[in-house]
């Protein structure tokens, strides 16, 4: 139900699962579940489930149209589904549009590819990870970033729930959160609504949506131009800060193409790896040939010259005192200089660390959101160093680290995917072509499917596969989707439940459960490695199938077994270890899919039965894996390559004529720049509207869980669109008075809730309210779907990152 | 005479012919080792993978475990090793 997969035991009598607890075993939950994880049985057995191939009958499509389900038998439906979709791919494979939300089973993410279609987006990686992955992996080769639970003392959280509601293994990682506030950690949590994060830290700071970075910058310029207090050691030695920068923007280079550094005793500049550290200056404008040239250090710090408190206090409202007061908390907390020792080896001691995620950075100008974070954070020199902030890997394998120009990390924007190449006309229906840099911006589809011409798409999808997605539901622009879905000429579904989407599908395929089917998962674990095993704890309750098995017969009726072994082949990491590769001749049932699986990572007797004997092969991570796992190579603290990045695409737009593509955000450092959530709010949408999620839920896909469901409704938080008493009082709005929120894209409608803990001038819409689409009456028309405010175009996109805005500006009105 | 057992995947399998195969080789490169492969074309597996001595961006080669660079065709060879060839899948993605 969420990706991150904490062991559990499963108490099972006579053949009926009964209870479901934390495997106290396994270091990455250590024995704790989250609400979902105790709520699985109400999945499994839920009286809605869909335990039978069924097929629609009723031709017509819409919202509210009764599909008129029938049952059918598997060789029907894998029939149908073979010979609709051998249609497509014999005239043009492209034309298949696939949303895949299983974030377990990633492994799987490749079949789009040999079938031949680019157009697989997953509907919600845009909304989260859009710019918050590439900056990762731009900065040390890691996914994903969490401040170090275990020697912090001073947390700034912003706009995530990390330890307490969400994120990273939630489980495991509240019981760190709580162990490190009882050992006497400070938490100051930035949100504009009181999250748990917010309940539970000493000091909530509220701000407007998608402003947290104008604080930051504010307390950036804090640190360099007022407290002149920042860690000049790490910034020169480990980054590339030193580095010197042409007015241009490029680094300054000598002929053999080696970055510049001015090197302090000869007063001149040298290459980068010629001069002692102690003589390298980190700070200055000097010159070069005529020309002035700035470390890059420099250029930040003169670019934040114009971001005094003051100033950014007016953007986010947060007083500019208060920024100046956390900023010397933070300062002071991070103990700048001094090194602690961990199993023998010295390290620099940082224990003061800023952590975020979707709420402070999946924004249209998110990729400088993440990329403020982290230099702020580097500012004092906490980046993989004990108590401050850590990288998170991947997977397993941990981090990507390759060594890149001028000993510095290589920058590792994409781990999920290869860099796509630039192509016009593009093949992919979100132009992912068009985001060397970036994610999949799965919502540009309400655009480029509506107006394909425009972008220069040279064909239109006919067909869909939904696999565990639900993207009238997720993506933003519902109306639009809705007309997207009405040109399909068939759609599949893989799922355990009916959905907003599914309902609009030709045949559905039942998955089985988590608890019906095997995995071995390992993905963005905070203080971990290794796998847990997913494994049938009962029999599979209806006539469903394992998502890897239905995947693979329709491969195998279209005829390409053999590419998708070898797709799996590579994902798997069986390239590693030959031995263990499929043979693209031969059919692999899942649980010899796994158990190759289990083998190649850790050797021929850790197969599935050790897994099923022992559980999980979860150990913590030793300190070589999580402080400066990439050694002495420095890490970029100027961006030039997603400069450099930028000029190429404008180059190449320019090749084939398109002139107005945005380009902008193609930064090496980032600052404060207006998004149209600014603009829109000066065309007279006074208010702004959130939505927010509680350990309840993942992706709202949990909200047709009956447990869930109950639960929800006990919180005042989920029960009606958030408005703070003030504003309440202006407008005439008491708890239970029914509104309306309209954006430039839609309108919400729900009955007010009036709470204390949000921002006077933000709306909060929980995403456990509703569903349209009920399995059980207790979603009713209880609340309003967000995702109808928010708008999929480029104007509410990085233009770097395909990042979508995930706020929105509204007018409040009484209905 | 020294051999490398070579896995073909995806699109390299379908030039090659076969998915697996142990070869002997005299010179002992990466790059020779490619040289002594015909493909289903006619051309070797060199002519095919490599432009201007660099590997395509669109292909792969690991061997034993570790991913080439795209100039590091003149690796040598021992004898025994483990080489998968393979395509990239540009439309590998998601996120």
């Amino acid at each position: 139900m969420c990706l991150h997969g904490c062991g559990i035991l499963v108490q099972v009598r006579d053949g009926v699962a009964l209870k479901i607890e934390g495997d106290p075993t396994n270091p990455d939950n250590l024995g704790k579940l989250c609400p979902k994880g105790n709520a699985g049985l109400a999945r499994l057995y839920d009286s809605t489930r869909v335990l039978k191939p069924m097929k629609r009958t009723n031709p017509l499509k819409g919202p509210g149209v009764d599909p008129k389900w029938v049952d059918i038998s598997w060789e029907e439906a894998y029939g149908i589904v073979a010979r609709e979709l051998g249609k497509v791919r014999a005239d043009d494979p492209r034309k298949l549009l696939c949303a895949i939300g299983d974030f377990q089973r990633i492994v799987l993410w490749g079949w789009p590819a040999v079938f031949g279609s680019p157009n697989f987006f997953t509907s919600l990686g845009n909304y989260c990870g859009g710019s918050y992955h590439p900056v990762n992996g731009s900065v040390d080769g890691s996914f994903a970033a969490i401040n170090d639970y275990d020697r912090c003392n001073y947390w700034i959280q912003i706009g995530s729930g990390d330890g307490f509601s969400s994120h990273l293994h939630l489980s495991g990682s509240a019981k760190r959160m709580a162990d490190a506030r009882m050992r006497g950690m400070r938490v100051v949590t930035l949100d504009p609504r009181m999250s748990v994060a917010a309940a539970k830290a000493d000091e909530w700071i509220p701000t407007l949506p998608g402003t947290d970075r104008a604080f930051v910058l504010g307390m950036a310029h804090v640190l360099i131009h007022e407290l002149k207090r920042f860690d000049r050691k790490f910034l020169r030695d480990r980054t590339n800060a030193p580095y010197l920068v042409q007015d241009d923007g490029y680094l300054l280079r000598d002929e053999e193409g080696r970055a510049m550094v001015w090197d302090t005793r000869l007063g001149a500049s040298q290459p980068w790896n010629a001069v002692a550290p102690a003589d390298i200056a980190l700070e200055g404008a000097y010159e070069f040939a005529g020309k002035r040239v700035r470390t890059g250090f420099q250029v930040w710090a003169d670019v934040l010259l114009d971001h005094t408190p003051e100033r950014m206090s007016e953007i986010c409202t947060v007083p500019a005192e208060t920024m100046r007061r956390i900023a010397r908390e933070f300062v002071e907390a991070a103990q700048i200089g001094a090194t602690v020792e961990i199993e023998g080896k010295t390290y620099p001691f940082r224990p003061a660390a800023l952590n975020y995620y979707r709420g402070s950075q999946s924004h249209a100008n998110g990729l400088f959101d993440n990329l403020t974070y982290k230099l702020f954070n580097m500012l004092v020199g906490n980046i993989d160093v004990p108590g401050g902030h850590l990288g998170v890997p991947l997977d397993h394998r941990g981090f990507f680290i390759h060594e890149g120009d001028d000993g510095v990390l290589k920058p590792e924007p994409h781990q999920l995917h290869p860099a796509p190449a630039f192509k016009y006309p593009p093949d992919s229906t979100h132009l992912m072509e068009w985001f060397p840099i970036g994610f999949d911006a799965g919502q540009l589809n309400t655009e480029t499917l509506l107006e394909p011409e425009r972008f220069g798409l040279n064909y239109s999808p006919e067909a869909m596969m939904l696999y565990h997605s639900n993207p009238l539901w997720n993506l933003p622009e519902t109306d639009k989707v809705e007309k997207i879905m009405a040109r399909m000429k068939f759609v599949v579904a893989i799922d355990i439940q009916r959905t907003e989407s599914t309902e609009w599908a030709d045949v559905f395929l039942p998955d089985h459960t988590y608890l019906e089917s095997y995995l071995l998962n390992c993905l963005e674990p905070p203080a971990v490695t290794g796998h847990s095993l997913r494994q049938p704890v009962v029999k599979p309750v209806g006539d469903t199938k394992d998502a890897y098995e239905i995947l693979t017969e329709i491969a195998e009726r279209l005829g390409f077994r053999d590419d998708w072994n070898d797709l799996l082949n590579i994902v798997c990491g069986f390239t590693a270890n030959p031995k263990y590769l499929l043979d693209p001749e031969k059919r692999y049932g899942v649980e010899e899919l796994w158990d190759r699986y289990g083998r190649s990572i850790y050797g021929d007797d850790k197969g599935l039965e050790w897994f099923k004997e022992h559980g999980h092969a979860v150990r913590y991570r030793t300190p070589e894996e999580t402080y400066l796992p990439y050694g002495k190579l420095r890490i970029p603290f100027y961006f030039e390559f997603i400069q450099r990045v930028g000029a190429d695409m404008k180059e190449k737009f320019e090749q084939v004529g398109l002139k107005n593509w945005p380009l902008d955000n193609y930064q090496p450092l980032p600052f404060w720049k207006n998004s149209q959530v600014i603009e829109d709010g000066k065309a007279g949408y006074q208010f702004y509207a959130i939505t927010f999620k509680e350990s309840l839920h993942t992706f709202a896909d949990t909200v047709v869980m009956p447990w869930l469901s109950e639960v929800s409704e006990k919180e005042t938080v989920h029960g009606g669109i958030l408005v703070n008493p003030v504003t309440a009082e202006k407008l005439g709005i008491g708890t239970g008075t029914w509104i309306r929120l309209t954006s430039p894209a839609g309108s919400i409608e729900g009955q007010a809730q009036v709470v204390e803990g949000i921002h006077p001038e933000v709306f909060g819409v929980s995403n456990a309210i509703t569903r349209h689409f009920v399995t059980n009456d207790r979603q009713k028309k209880k609340g309003s779907h967000f995702n109808r405010l928010l708008t999929g175009s480029m104007l509410y996109t990085d233009s770097a990152t395909g990042g979508l805005e995930s706020s929105a500006r509204v007018r409040v009105e009484r209905i | 005479m020294p051999a490398a057992n070579i896995s073909a995947l995806g699109a390299t399998r379908k030039m090659l012919g076969f998915s697996r195969r142990r070869v002997e080789f005299e010179r002992a490169t990466v790059a020779e080792l490619l040289r002594g492969l015909e493909t289903l074309d006619g051309r070797s597996l060199y002519d095919n993978l490599v432009c201007e001595g660099r590997l395509r961006g669109d292909f792969a080669i690991v061997v034993n475990g570790l991913s080439l660079k795209s100039d590091q065709l003149n690796k040598p060879l021992q004898g025994g090793e483990e080489v998968v060839t393979m395509a990239i899948l540009r439309h590998l993605h998601g996120g």
